[in-house]
């Protein structure tokens, strides 16, 4: 269960505060697609942001699987994002000096649950599932823009998260590729049970969400 | 489906990846540190050898206190240590006759340089120094080889530095001498290629000098000494002998070697430090510049960190992943120093102690443990300024917002 209460964050500018979120509330429970519209600039990826424990709320709480986590010390905020907490941002975002199976495994290393050996197996077994079970050894730099984002799929799948937060993730991608990752991002909140929140400007996949969350100016539009 | 390999430190090649993926900044850096490094090493081992050579000969001489002529005290002190002879004497049955108290054994000695002995090369200034056999405790003990038979009139027993077989003939002042034997090496100056013998045999050369110099030198006067190399008895003090000795005899000093060795090694402390205060300086202008450039690196990967914490790495972790990097590149640049170090010690060997050593000024180098020690210590201070440098840098990165990160806010 997500829960945001109230939640908002103010930045603090030269010509004073600006308002990025103004008091959203928002509920969603396990296993839930749910899509964030809005324009550019409405406040979507800073909600994403703060309900993935990225960048802290000035008002309010989100408790996610009923813990508050921003009452969370660092460490402890750090161990939930990394075991709870699944992130694909609106870039490629591996690491281009680590292979793709290196960057598919890196949140399970940094969390030294599992023996180095299981987190590569199961890195490797998620980049089977994505259809990268070839480019194991493939340096980003090596991979296609699609294939890049299947392998940050990967990764945020490697700790079994219970929340996969994508961030307008098909952005820069072609019709095609776009097609092929929202079918994976809804196969795994499908068949893995995993509430998956989008943020999205496309409609057309909003409209496959059982929640649509529409966001302008920092609020929830009724 | 391949079996994946798995890499032991993935966060550790993940830092050195990084290096390498600024290949002429890391280099610079390196360099950088491997400069100070360089210079850290050399100073330090060419300071200790220096303490050392003084130290170690001084020690050597076995003296507790040496009697001097007043006026000639800075000569003549020099001259009993660093053999630097004088003209100022004493009367040779001063001790003697004046029975100190605190006073075990006294041993008379007589220094003549000469550049006209006809030993060695043309004109080549010679130490001739003449002391008893019987009452020796300062020369003798240093014989690393010698005439399988007791010393005898004409023998001479030649410095370290003086490279010629036991047994062969040497002349002085057209005397033949035997070389009876040779000392070891002492460390002490002009001791290195001085030319040793009893007093008698010194006295004995005084017709042939008078004859091609035209005098007598004051030390080669029957009743005359350059001055008295004296080891206290058991239980007495050094201030105790002193004060007994200026309150007994006149015109004369008691110089103590270990307050000649404070006074030295005061003066060659005073450098030392001057050597480390520089060497901390210079590495903390080098902690600052790995600070300010980590500062820059870690700018430039704000995005990156970002992305390692929004997938969970805890703050100890990107602290350490920034520190492992620099220490990598401060300890490989300390690494390469010393052995530039090492080579700018070669270089001194063959140029400034090679000099000295013609100058008869010998130079022991520092013990290899000890060299070792100060090796690790200069590759451990580097990896400290890496330390150092990045870790506010580090510690301020992991504090931020993994999305101000990422979006380069912040």
């Amino acid at each position: 269960m997500l829960s945001c209460r109230g939640v908002g964050r103010t930045y603090q500018t030269d010509r004073g505060p600006v308002d990025a979120v103004r008091r959203i509330d928002l509920e969603a429970p396990d296993g839930r697609f749910v899509a964030v519209i809005g324009r550019s600039g409405s406040g979507k990826s800073t909600l994403m942001a703060m309900i993935g424990g990225l960048i802290r709320p000035t008002i309010g709480s989100i408790l996610i699987d009923g813990v508050d986590i921003w009452a969370l010390d660092d460490n402890a905020m750090a161990r939930f994002r990394n075991r709870r907490i699944g992130y694909v941002f609106q870039f490629a975002s591996l690491l281009p000096t680590l292979r793709a199976i290196d960057n598919v495994a890196l949140p399970a290393l940094l969390d030294r649950r599992h023996a180095a050996a299981e987190a590569y197996d199961r890195a490797a077994q998620l980049l089977a599932d994505v259809e990268l079970g070839t480019h194991l050894d493939a340096y980003p730099s090596e991979m296609s823009a699609g294939e890049q984002r299947r392998a940050v799929i990967a990764r945020a799948l490697i700790n079994d998260p219970i929340l996969l937060l994508a961030d307008e993730p098909t952005s820069d991608l072609d019709e095609q590729t776009e097609r092929e990752i929202m079918a994976l991002f809804l196969s795994v909140n499908r068949e893995r049970g995993t509430t998956l929140m989008l943020v999205t400007h496309n409609l057309a996949l909003a409209s496959e969400a059982e929640q649509v969350v529409q966001i302008a100016d920092g609020a929830i539009v009724p | 489906m391949a079996s994946p390999s798995v890499p032991r430190w993935l966060l550790g090649s993940l830092a050195l990846q990084n290096l390498g993926r600024r290949k002429a900044r890391t280099s610079l850096l390196v360099l950088a540190v491997a400069i100070s490094g360089a210079i850290a090493f050399a100073g330090v081992v060419m300071m200790r050898s220096i303490e050392a050579s003084i130290t170690v000969g001084f020690s050597r001489l076995g003296a507790d206190l040496m009697v001097v002529a007043q006026d000639a005290l800075a000569n003549i002190t020099a001259a009993l240590l660093v053999v630097e002879p004088t003209d100022q004497t004493l009367d040779a049955n001063l001790l003697a006759q004046a029975r100190i108290a605190g006073i075990g054994r006294a041993a008379s000695q007589r220094i003549f340089r000469s550049e006209q002995s006809g030993f060695g090369g043309h004109a080549e200034s010679v130490d001739l120094i003449g002391f008893d056999p019987e009452r020796d405790f300062t020369i003798q003990p240093w014989i690393s080889e010698r005439l399988n038979r007791p010393m005898q009139p004409g023998d001479a027993i030649l410095g370290a530095a003086r490279d010629l077989p036991l047994g062969s003939e040497i002349a002085l002042y057209g005397r033949p001498f035997r070389v009876y034997a040779k000392l070891g090496r002492t460390g002490v100056g002009t001791h290195e290629r001085g030319v040793f013998m009893a007093t008698s045999s010194l006295l004995a050369l005084a017709p042939g000098i008078r004859e091609r110099t035209g005098q007598t030198p004051p030390m080669l006067e029957p009743d005359k000494v350059s001055g008295f190399l004296i080891e206290l008895a058991p239980g007495a003090t050094e201030l105790q002998a002193r004060f007994a000795l200026l309150s007994h005899l006149s015109g004369i000093k008691a110089v103590s070697a270990g307050s000649l060795l404070t006074g030295i090694r005061q003066g060659l402390t005073a450098l030392l430090g001057g050597v480390l205060a520089l060497v901390s300086m210079m590495f903390a202008s080098t902690a600052v510049m790995v600070s300010v450039l980590f500062s820059a690196i870690v700018a430039e990967r704000r995005n990156e960190i970002g992305l390692l914490k929004a997938i969970g790495a805890r703050r100890a972790q990107i602290v350490g992943l920034l520190l492992i990097e620099a220490i990598g590149v401060t300890s490989a640049g300390g690494a390469i120093g010393v052995a530039l170090g090492a080579l700018l010690l070669r270089l001194f060997e063959h140029s400034l102690v090679y000099y000295l050593t013609q100058m008869g000024i010998p130079f022991l180098w520092l013990d290899r443990t000890n060299m070792v020690f100060i090796a690790a210590a200069c590759v451990f201070g580097a990896a400290l300024i890496g330390a150092v440098g990045a870790l506010a840098p580090a510690w301020r990165v992991s504090r931020q917002d993994a999305y101000d990160l990422i979006r380069g806010e912040g």
